[in-house]
């Protein structure tokens, strides 16, 4: 880690940030924690602490946000310093997103609950758990500075997107199966792109880190495993 | 390994940067190669090799005692005037060592001006600090010779200011537009660079953006080298910057680099206020 700046009260303020980032994607990955539970055991009273909860979010973006205007402008930073916050601002943004994401996957699963359970709704929880798994990991990595934790987070997206994509295909068929499913199957499919866009932040954060440690973007470009956009699924089953 | 790795390797400063393979007619108009330099038995320039562009500001930071005034006046060698001091290596100038023996001094500290931290007028007036230079080079009828002040007084955004009170002391002016006159005072002679020993110490905030904003306009027809213990004034006002510790050159590259992401630890380290 490096050193500490002479003015002592400097690094305190650079930790507060990074602290409260680190609280803010703590906060974010418990609500989709939440979530998940709220859509398996439909259980609306889980639901609706979500829903509530998603203000806390919110005003540690807004913490953030007061605490890198006041670095800025009273401490000039440069180099790393300035990557630090630069990174903190990009990321407590991701971390909204996730929030919100996670606290319309909550609401979602209030509707949800009113009518009887579909059978790809079993396929949902396991997604939302990769999804918590890769927020943890990249904010393990966040608190260790670690870049390399970082770019696995940002390789394992890959994954995720071919769950939505599976997941996808399976709600599809199953809706012109059974068309009274079409409602509930609906809810799931805008619960399946909410974590994957989850997973989308996740990335980001990673890419955010890897520059905060390199000083250099992660150039590459990321394997995406979503075709879910460009396919049609036909009753038959097939794909086109 | 490819060429341009192994030139950046061996000579980072000497190597071409972005903006030289973008604008070709960006060169190097001083070449500093291997200068040591001596207070008596003290040494306190080691083994500085680096560039100065044409009509591109170079900022030289570091802590206090690091060398960078003393690379300034091996510049223009205006070391000389002190017994026990001296530099060897060489400063190239248009393909030309300037720290050669038998080379004219005086017409070399025309070609590169220096103007210093204390603003420095000359107990005459305006008009006679500006023209003093000026008469020691050049026989001039009176009325060039008006042009000629007029013109660096311009140059040094004073003009505007003074032109109703040339004949006044220019001890009467205040401490920034003193300074601007002691630029104007470099510029009179029409030299090729320009070499700025903490500028703006003494001014204050508003004076300081003034010099910043002339040195700004000044660029387009000079090379400029200005040291500053001001770190945010090196980040704004320079194209180039150089870190030098203990007489060392620990890093030299375009400043946007140097403070977004500087190579070595030890720049960044004094850069973010991790050591004095």
């Amino acid at each position: 880690m490096a050193s500490e700046h002479i003015t002592k009260a400097y690094d305190e303020e650079l930790r507060r940030l990074s602290n409260t980032v680190a609280e803010m994607g703590g906060l974010a990955e418990s609500q989709l924690g939440s979530a998940i539970e709220a859509v398996a055991t439909r259980d609306t009273e889980v639901a609706g602490r979500v829903i509530e909860g998603d203000a806390n979010i919110d005003q540690a973006e807004r913490d953030v946000d007061n605490l890198a205007i006041r670095l800025l402008a009273l401490r000039q930073p440069v180099a790393r310093d300035l990557r630090e916050i630069f990174a903190a601002l990009k990321i407590a943004s991701d971390l909204e997103r996730i929030g919100d994401y996670a606290s319309n996957v909550a609401k979602r699963s209030i509707a949800l609950s009113q009518t009887p359970p579909v059978r790809p709704v079993y396929a949902l929880p396991r997604m939302a758990q990769f999804a918590q798994l890769q927020i943890k990991d990249v904010l393990d990595a966040y608190v260790q500075r670690d870049a390399e934790k970082a770019y696995s987070v940002w390789l394992r997206d890959a994954e995720l997107d071919e769950m939505y994509s599976s997941l996808f295909r399976e709600l599809l068929t199953y809706m012109m199966e059974d068309p009274r499913s079409i409602g509930s199957c609906t809810h799931l499919l805008f619960m399946a792109k909410n974590i994957e866009r989850i997973g989308d932040h996740a990335t980001n954060i990673a890419e955010n880190l890897y520059y905060l440690v390199n000083g250099t973007p992660l150039e590459q470009v990321r394997p995406k495993g979503d075709v879910s956009s460009l396919e049609i699924v036909t009753p038959d089953g097939a794909r086109s | 390994m490819s060429p341009a790795t192994a030139r950046q390797i061996m000579s980072p400063a000497l190597s071409d940067s972005r903006d030289t393979r973008a604008d070709p007619s960006l060169r190097q108009k001083v070449l500093i190669r291997q200068v040591d330099f001596f207070y008596g038995a003290f040494q306190a320039l080691k083994n500085i090799t680096m560039a100065l562009h044409d009509k591109r500001v170079t900022a030289f930071i570091g802590p206090s005692g690091c060398g960078k005034s003393t690379l300034l006046r091996v510049l223009n060698r205006i070391y000389e005037l002190y017994p026990g001091q001296r530099a060897t290596g060489e400063v190239i100038v248009d393909g030309e060592n300037i720290l050669a023996p038998g080379l004219d001094l005086n017409l070399l500290r025309a070609r590169i001006g220096m103007v210093f931290q204390k603003p420095t007028p000359f107990p005459m007036s305006i008009y006679d600090n500006v023209a003093f230079g000026i008469r020691l080079y050049e026989r001039l009828p009176n009325h060039e010779l008006d042009d000629r002040v007029e013109s660096a007084l311009r140059r040094a955004a004073l003009w505007g200011e003074v032109r109703d009170k040339l004949r006044q002391s220019g001890l009467g002016l205040s401490g920034g537009q003193q300074q601007r006159l002691c630029i104007a005072r470099a510029v009179a002679v029409q030299p090729e660079i320009l070499l700025l020993d903490e500028p703006a110490s003494a001014l204050d905030p508003i004076s300081t953006q003034r010099i910043e904003e002339l040195i700004a306009e000044l660029k387009e027809d000079y090379c400029i080298a200005i040291v500053t213990h001001n770190m945010q004034q090196a980040a704004r006002s320079s194209d180039y910057t150089a870190f030098m510790y203990l007489g060392e050159l620990i890093e030299f590259d375009e400043t946007e680099r140097i403070f977004t992401h500087p190579k070595q630890k030890h720049t960044e380290d004094y850069i973010t206020g991790r050591f004095g």
